[in-house]
């Protein structure tokens, strides 16, 4: 009997290490694809829907230069997700300070995916678990829901076109949570409403930016001096 | 006749010192508020967004001169009332403290033209102090901070407003705050129909704002039939210029109110003033 388990304890445990291993491998590939894309430039179209947020769609440019540039250049006022651009490639760029495992498949899009967990090695990192939806044939992520202390759980589906072969998706999709939001008294107070708000409207508790990406110029070199400004 | 008598009064504001007062309290609290933008702004928009901020950032130049001409009018428009009050509650008790009422109640002018020639020119310079307060606000603004989108928060939440679409909303938004700064005018001038020194009328119009104030602001349930009614409540009518989409019926509303007010205080004025026993 005894046996039997050593040999059950035996086969999960090459299981798991299998599995990790595949996820090393895959977000290994990934990486290598990421890495492919030196900088870009890209116009933006932003639409946010998020709840007590009036604004309408705002342009801009995003530029992004290796290791970790990133800027967004708006016409106007532009609200974006704290987090979720360059997240991903931070994270992962540091092999050391997570551990990944296969948790599953799932088909997004009619594309199968890997369903990739990134867990911290820290017990103090602000992230607390990153689920990357893989595409292992094009390496390329479909989808990736990252939960951290500070911002709580950000999910982005990711639509590809023209750049698909260096993993530049053309669409971005954010969902993030929104049950944070409170507006400071006395800064908002309208002195000239008469009407008393309606409590017991529900308030949505996530909200959606949407951001068409479109122009893209990729390894055409960035100026550092784009960053600073 | 009343052009005339019109011109007159304008020269007496003209030739008060405290007539003074107001626009240099402007250009010097204007210039504070713009100075302290100036040097530690972000500090004050971070504290207005600090509940979105964990979870959404803001890109662009927020701290443009539309949001700081937005910053400046509602921190001065609940002031403005104390500047205005001042030169326009002596407009009739002042005369009367100096005994030249009697002089001006015999000339070839009736009493009627005579006092709404005070009534105009006390308008006219409340108009004087609100476009100076938007000079100061939007165009001094705008050339220190540069424009922009227009981010503003109301008790809803935030609404943001893209650049093109701002200076109508000034305009409109000055003219309902004229509108307000105006019915404290025919106020204190209706007052000083009352009385026969300058402090009384200048005291008595804040002391019934402040009142008002209180009562619009107490969210208490006795007072929620009377709130609608009072002109302080629409004193703040201007902001709704700045709603998406805009408000128009509590825009009308507010502008039917301050009208009735102005009508009313015009009214009772020449009521009293047309009976008023000048002994003085």
């Amino acid at each position: 009997m005894i046996k039997h388990i050593f040999i059950l304890a035996g086969i999960c445990l090459l299981s798991f290490n299998g599995l990790a291993q595949d996820a090393t491998q895959t977000l290994n590939d990934l990486i290598a694809k990421m890495n492919s894309v030196k900088d870009y430039s890209v116009d933006a179209v932003i639409t946010s829907d998020i709840p007590m947020v009036k604004i309408l769609p705002t342009k801009a440019t995003i530029y992004f230069k290796q290791k970790d540039k990133f800027k967004i250049d708006a016409k106007g006022i532009a609200i974006l997700p704290k987090q979720g651009f360059t997240d991903i490639s931070k994270l992962l760029a540091q092999k050391d300070s997570y551990t990944a495992v296969i948790m599953g498949n799932e088909t997004i899009s009619n594309v199968k995916t890997d369903i990739v967990s990134v867990f911290p090695v820290s017990d103090t990192s602000d992230l607390v678990l990153a689920k990357l939806w893989i595409d292992p044939l094009q390496d390329m992520v479909m989808k990736s829901q990252i939960t951290t202390r500070s911002s709580g759980t950000v999910t982005i589906l990711y639509t590809y076109g023209s750049q698909a072969k260096w993993g530049l998706p053309d669409k971005l999709v954010f969902t993030v949570d929104v049950k944070k939001f409170k507006i400071p008294k006395g800064v908002a107070t309208d002195i000239n409403k008469t009407s008393t708000k309606d409590q017991t409207k529900a308030v949505a508790k996530t909200g959606e930016i949407r951001i068409d990406l479109s122009n893209y110029k990729v390894n055409l070199g960035i100026k550092d001096e784009i960053f600073k400004k | 006749m009343l052009l005339k008598s019109t011109y007159n009064e304008f020269i007496k504001i003209a030739a008060k010192p405290r007539s003074y007062l107001g626009l240099g309290a402007i250009t010097i609290l204007v210039g504070v508020i713009l100075f302290a933008l100036k040097a530690d702004g972000m500090s004050f928009i971070e504290f207005v967004t600090s509940s979105f901020e964990q979870t959404l950032s803001f890109e662009g130049n927020i701290l443009n001169g539309n949001l700081v001409a937005f910053i400046i009018l509602q921190m001065l428009v609940i002031h403005i009332p104390l500047l205005v009050a001042l030169v326009t509650g002596d407009l009739v008790s002042g005369e009367a403290a100096m005994g030249t009422i009697r002089m001006l109640a015999t000339k070839p002018i009736s009493r009627t033209s005579l006092l709404l020639s005070k009534f105009i020119a006390g308008g006219a310079y409340t108009l004087l102090i609100v476009v100076w307060l938007g000079i100061m606000a939007v165009v001094v603004g705008k050339f220190l901070f540069g424009s922009g989108d227009l981010m503003v928060l109301n008790s809803d939440g935030l609404v943001i407003l893209q650049e093109a679409d701002i200076n109508w909303r000034y305009f409109g938004g000055f003219t309902v705050a004229f509108l307000a700064m105006l019915t404290v005018s025919s106020l204190s001038i209706c007052l000083s129909c009352f009385s026969d020194n300058s402090i009384g009328p200048i005291v008595t119009t804040m002391a019934i704002i402040i009142l008002f104030i209180i009562i619009g602001t107490l969210d208490v349930s006795i007072f929620d039939n009377v709130r609608p009614f009072l002109f302080t409540t629409h004193m703040a009518a201007w902001r709704s210029f700045f709603e998406d989409p805009l408000p128009v019926a509590d825009i009308r509303n507010s502008i039917v109110i301050l009208l009735i007010h102005n009508l009313v205080f015009v009214f009772i004025s020449l009521y009293k003033f047309n009976r008023k026993d000048i002994t003085s």
